[in-house]
């Protein structure tokens, strides 16, 4: 039955009557591998110049950055693509003021899609210092909360020994409509030894392995990986047999008939990928996305709807993993990619979810104690947490929640599979050697959670 | 001198085998034969790829699908320039089209190509009578219109009832069923007998698909991801409790024993084996030789043990006997096919005096038989069944390790039967 | 806007009766301000490969974009029935159509599928009225579409809206098909768009056609056909129906990669003038 409630907020016509009753009309998000159409402002504001370097790299327009330094506020001349402002270096509160100097001109003169990028120190000493680290936080937070039209903002905390190329995936990334529903966040970037130059098709002729591809946002990350070159094994249950043949098919790439909570998953997807690739292939992108939801209070979950989700969504992927990492042919390569799907669910908790919340959580952990310990190796292992993003799994939250988490985000609107497909995408380009035991929200900001 | 060629079977796949008249029920042959092969295409990467030829197949076929196998070519995702070939044999017609390319690929005439069958016994097609045919053929012909009318004058009111398939023996009037029953009384075969390998064909049908065994074998289709005719609950009591279709009140053959029609279709993707090696394919089973045989059921022969006669040749031929194989693939039309073929290779008399053997063939080890279950419990849309058997054995050859050996054996209308060894690479 | 739930389809016949009876309104056009919708619509695999069969398409697991418009198409009826239409369907002209397949969508599903009549404008012989549907899965939206009636002798105040001419250029047909006289009723019947002037001689009469003339969704879908096995697994396809295609009859057809997408259209079987033009942009 659909409800009075959601008939008005749903048939488009009723756009009518959102827009009556105050909430505004969602922007249409830049997305793609389109950069901002308006020039990109550059501002250093304690002596580095990684940011300029990096931006003089990705071959964009460049202005320099106006500041707030008087009593009139300098306004562009025309509207602004992008500010990336880089703040390594600032030491002290009263620093923080240069920061915002040059934000207010730039949140003023954004155009629709606009991009703010911060960088900032990843480690520093002393107290002050640790103060303004995340005070810088806390501004980006702000920020993207302020900004309309479909504008973000994002925080990227760099290494001491990080060079241009380590942060140019990075930028290029958050400069991009690829970014357009990642806002308000902050992660790291490492200096790495393994960071090629950028392309337009990162993963040309790479290998890239895809659970729970058939719909959705897995045919979504498919589809991207396919997009920037790579060779895609598409993996599902047999059930989704002939959709997962179809997308297979368009990509060009290969399918695998798997059920991912078989003992032996990760040995098949191996072997899969040794017989159609060679002997001496390796998966360059493993893409740990499916995964299930089994619903209901925790008062009402009994031992089969728990288990079952833990065992989808984060114990089947701790299986594959050890077998695809231990060497074997068609395992995973050095310099390769790990990929798990987290959740805001896991992050901020959710009401009905105990069960998916523990599976997503339990991922966070996984990236985060696995990152390090394939460091040597080259391999780096990330995590996206969605937010709200359209697809048929979100079709069962309860529709007022489904309009609360819809509308509760900095962007006023839901994010489309592409872009958790996007994100991946980042984490698999090989330039984004440096990016690992990173979990990035795709959420537009929600506020729910932390 | 070209380097000795080696064509090799890298894999196959299917759709589920339903029921006729059930989910496939609108769905025709073309429609079939263009999912197995999108399947095959998504399996192994063959998206856009131009092949040396597909040779397809069908047993009950509309005539405006003369040309059906390149027509689903047409539709599928292989490249529009992938030559097709049609081929029949019956339900010999799957397994022939696997040698056919097999041959050509051996000859250098081909690097890759995919050996197919599909049948829709729901989508049968339906004729006119003869009569009919042949009056509306004259009055085509004729050039003026009383001579028209006068075609038309010579058609009587029964030859506009259209006729269905004739699945009876031209020259016998008898069912594949009539014909079976003769040869299950004249052998002596039990209806208790035959019941177990029902039963055993279900029960290791269901035990593939439970292990995950069709999981690179079968893609789903029209929202069926299993095959329909599969009664993995069944048991020898409920079989004993089906009445005798065949054979008249006292006759053996059940429902339960006896295949059901049924729709689907199997492709196999065949390629040189160095070619396949370079580009990324795998190779499961070569074809180490294979024969046709037919009987002279018009003179009292039993219709459907050519294979019997088929394996004999094909053993003298290979100087092989009926103990060196890992697994029998005794394609099972009915339990008493199986049973008749494997008691005629254990009779003196029958080996002495039809295949003009010394004494008996031998017996084999009944634990090697149709060890994923076989059309019994599958199901068996005539020319589909080749593929079926080809791609699974292949698979169950090539896990057991390099040089296992497998006898595949499928009977087909008309007193023929197709036969072929296959080995592990 | 109002969006009035129905229980089920509305069934064609008596509902299609009404539609058909030419409006004798007088004054300013009216259309509905309200939307039907029809939730939790299960699809019928029978009809469908009956659909599939008529149109050419392979039968499969995943639908064709205009099948879904084929759904939508009870819930047109409805509206241009319902007393607070002035235009009728009797003596409408669908002139254009555009839809977008959002994502693959598979026989299986259950669907939302919501219509509504909306962009009223005068026309130099009468008015323009788009019926606008989209279906959703769940939330997710996964196919719209808008059908550009032409309401000839409706009143809409306002400049006529110039409606520019589809780009043609004359090609040889890869095609030629013949289309037998019943193929309107095999249409119907997979369809359910009972519209006498395509399957009675008399009814095509009386609005001005010697013969009955097929379905132009009918062209539309058999035009996709010819080239499904090329088609991506997502598409926006828009078309202009130019000329009515009598029964029975031959027609020319081509398809050809164009840019991003693909052109193509139905045309007489020499190629020369166009009875339906079509993009397909990826």
């Amino acid at each position: 039955m659909t409800t009075i409630l959601e008939q008005l907020f749903y048939s488009a016509p009723g756009q009518v009557v959102a827009g009556k009753l105050g909430l505004p009309e969602p922007e249409v998000l830049r997305r793609g591998r389109v950069g901002p159409a308006g020039p990109v402002a550059t501002a250093t504001l304690a002596g580095s110049s990684l940011g300029t370097d990096t931006v003089a790299i990705l071959g964009v327009d460049t202005i320099a950055a106006l500041v707030d330094d008087g009593d009139e506020l300098p306004a562009y001349p025309q509207r602004l693509g992008a500010l990336v402002v880089d703040a390594r270096g600032l030491q002290q509160l009263s620093e923080l003021e240069q920061l915002r100097a040059v934000l207010r001109p730039a949140v003023k003169g954004l155009q629709p899609s606009g991009r703010i990028i911060i960088l900032a120190d990843d480690q520093v000493r002393g107290i002050e210092a640790h103060a303004v680290r995340q005070a810088l936080d806390g501004i980006n937070r702000t920020v993207g909360k302020e900004l309309r039209h479909g504008a973000t903002t994002n925080l990227v905390y760099v290494s001491a020994d990080a060079e241009p190329n380590d942060l140019t995936s990075t930028l290029s990334f958050l400069l991009q409509g690829r970014s357009a529903f990642v806002d308000g966040q902050s992660w790291t970037v490492r200096s790495s030894a393994a960071a090629p130059p950028i392309s337009e098709r990162p993963l040309a002729d790479k290998i890239v392995v895809v659970t729970g591809a058939a719909r959705g946002i897995g045919a979504q990350i498919a589809t991207v990986a396919a997009r920037d070159g790579a060779r895609v094994v598409c993996v599902d249950v047999p059930a989704g047999g002939e959709s997962l043949a179809a997308l297979t098919n368009q990509l060009g790439g290969t399918a695998l008939q798997l059920d991912i909570t078989a003992a032996d998953a990760g040995e098949r997807i191996a072997a899969h990928v040794a017989s159609r690739y060679g002997e001496q292939a390796r998966i360059h992108g493993m893409v740990h996305n499916a995964g299930i939801t089994r619903d209901k209070l925790l008062v009402n979950t009994d031992a089969a709807r728990w288990a079952s989700v833990i065992e989808v969504n984060l114990a089947a992927q701790l299986r594959m993993n050890d077998a695809l990492l231990d060497g074997r042919p068609g395992g995973l390569a050095d310099d390769g990619r790990l990929v798990s799907i987290a959740s805001t669910s896991g992050i901020a908790g959710n009401r009905g979810q105990a069960n998916y919340a523990a599976s997503k959580a339990g991922v966070v952990g996984l990236v985060r104690a696995l990152a390090p310990e394939l460091a040597g190796r080259g391999i780096t292992v990330n995590a996206v947490a969605p937010g709200f993003i359209e697809t048929e799994m979100t079709a069962k939250i309860p529709f007022v929640q489904r309009e609360v988490f819809r509308r509760t985000n900095s962007l006023g609107q839901g994010g489309n599979p592409i872009d958790v497909a996007e994100t991946i995408g980042y984490f698999l380009d090989p330039a984004s050697a440096g990016v690992s035991g990173q979990v990035i929200r795709v959420c537009g900001q929600n506020l729910v959670g932390a | 001198m070209n380097a000795p060629r080696s064509a090799v079977i890298v894999g196959g796949n299917r759709t589920p085998f339903v029921k006729a008249g059930g989910a496939y029920a609108q769905a025709s042959n073309l429609d079939l034969l263009t999912a197995a092969l999108d399947g095959l295409a998504a399996r192994f990467g063959l998206a856009g790829q131009q092949l040396d030829e597909v040779a397809g197949g069908a047993v009950l076929k509309h005539s405006a699908d003369f040309n059906l196998t390149r027509e689903a070519v047409l539709g599928s995702a292989l490249a529009p320039t992938t030559p097709a070939v049609d081929l029949q044999q019956a339900c010999g017609t799957g397994l022939e089209t696997v040698l056919y390319l097999h041959n050509k690929i051996s000859m250098g005439q081909a690097e890759v190509g995919i050996g197919a069958g599909v049948d829709s016994a729901s989508d049968a097609p339906i004729t006119v009578t003869d009569g009919l045919r042949r009056a509306l053929l004259t009055a085509n012909r004729a050039k003026t219109v009383p001579a028209r009318l006068a075609a038309f004058s010579a058609i009587r009111p029964a030859q506009l009832i259209p006729v269905a398939p004739q699945v009876v023996e031209p020259r016998t009037g008898l069912s594949m069923g009539e014909h079976q029953a003769a040869t299950t009384a004249r052998w002596g075969i039990t209806r208790e007998a035959q019941d177990e390998l029902a039963l055993a064909s279900h029960q290791h049908l269901a035990a593939a698909w439970s292990s995950g065994f069709f999981d690179d074998l079968v893609t789903a289709y029209l929202g069926i991801s299993r095959d329909g005719l599969l009664r993995a609950d069944t048991s020898m009591e409920k079989l004993a409790a089906l009445k005798p279709v065949f054979g008249g009140p006292d006759g053996t053959m059940t429902a339960g024993n006896s295949t059901a029609l049924t729709d689907g279709a199997a492709a196999v993707l065949l390629a040189e084996q160095g070619w396949a090696a370079t580009h990324g394919l795998p190779a499961l089973a070569r074809i180490v030789d294979a024969q046709v045989a037919a009987v002279d059921h018009t003179s009292g022969d039993d219709l459907l043990l050519a294979p019997a006669h088929a394996v004999a040749r094909l053993l003298a031929r290979q100087r092989m006997s009926l103990g060196d194989f890992e697994f029998y693939e005794l394609h099972e039309a009915f339990a008493s096919t199986v049973l008749a073929t494997l008691a005629a290779w254990e009779s003196d008399t029958y080996c002495r005096d039809q295949l003009g053997l010394p004494g008996a063939l031998g017996s084999i080890d009944r634990s090697k038989l149709n060890v994923n279950g076989s059309s019994l419990a599958a199901g068996h849309p005539f020319a589909a069944t080749g593929g079926r058997i080809v791609a699974s054995l292949a698979k169950q050859l090539h896990a057991r390790g390099s040089g296992a050996r497998g006898l595949v054996s499928i009977c087909a209308a008309g007193g023929q039967g197709v036969v072929a060894i296959l080995e592990a690479v | 806007m109002e969006v009035r739930e129905l229980a089920s389809m509305p069934s064609m016949g008596a509902q299609f009766a009404k539609a058909m009876v030419p409006s004798f309104h007088r004054g300013p056009a009216r259309i509905p301000t309200h939307a039907v919708r029809v939730s939790r619509l299960t699809q019928d695999r029978t009809r469908l490969a009956g659909y599939d069969r008529v149109c050419g398409f392979t039968v499969r697991d995943q639908v064709a974009p205009t099948w879904l418009h084929v759904l939508t198409f009870p819930l047109h009826v409805a509206l241009l029935s319902d007393p607070a239409s002035s235009v009728r369907l009797a003596g409408v002209v669908h002139v254009s159509n555009r839809m977008r397949l959002h994502r693959p969508v598979t026989a299986d599903e259950v669907l939302d599928v919501t219509v509504w009549v909306d962009n009223l404008r005068p026309h130099q012989r009468g008015a323009l009225l788009d019926l606008v549907g989209e279906i959703r899965v769940g939330d997710e939206l996964v196919w719209d579409g808008v059908s550009t009636y032409l309401a000839p002798g409706a009143d809409v105040a306002g400049e006529p809206v110039a409606v520019p001419k589809p780009e043609f250029t004359v090609t040889e047909p890869i095609a030629r098909w013949r289309l037998p006289a019943d193929l309107g009723r095999q249409y119907r019947a997979v369809s359910g768009d009972p519209n006498p002037i395509h399957t009675h001689a008399l009814a095509a009469k009386a609005f001005g056609f010697a013969r009955p003339i097929i379905h132009g969704m009918w062209t539309h879908a058999r035009l996709l056909a010819g080239f499904e096995a090329r088609l991506p697994q997502t598409y926006g396809v828009e078309v202009s129906f130019t000329k009515p295609i009598l029964l029975p009859g031959t027609i020319g057809a081509w398809w050809r990669p164009d840019g991003e997408g693909w052109a193509a259209a139905a045309t007489t079987p020499d190629g020369a003038k166009p009875y339906l033009i079509l993009r397909v942009a990826s």
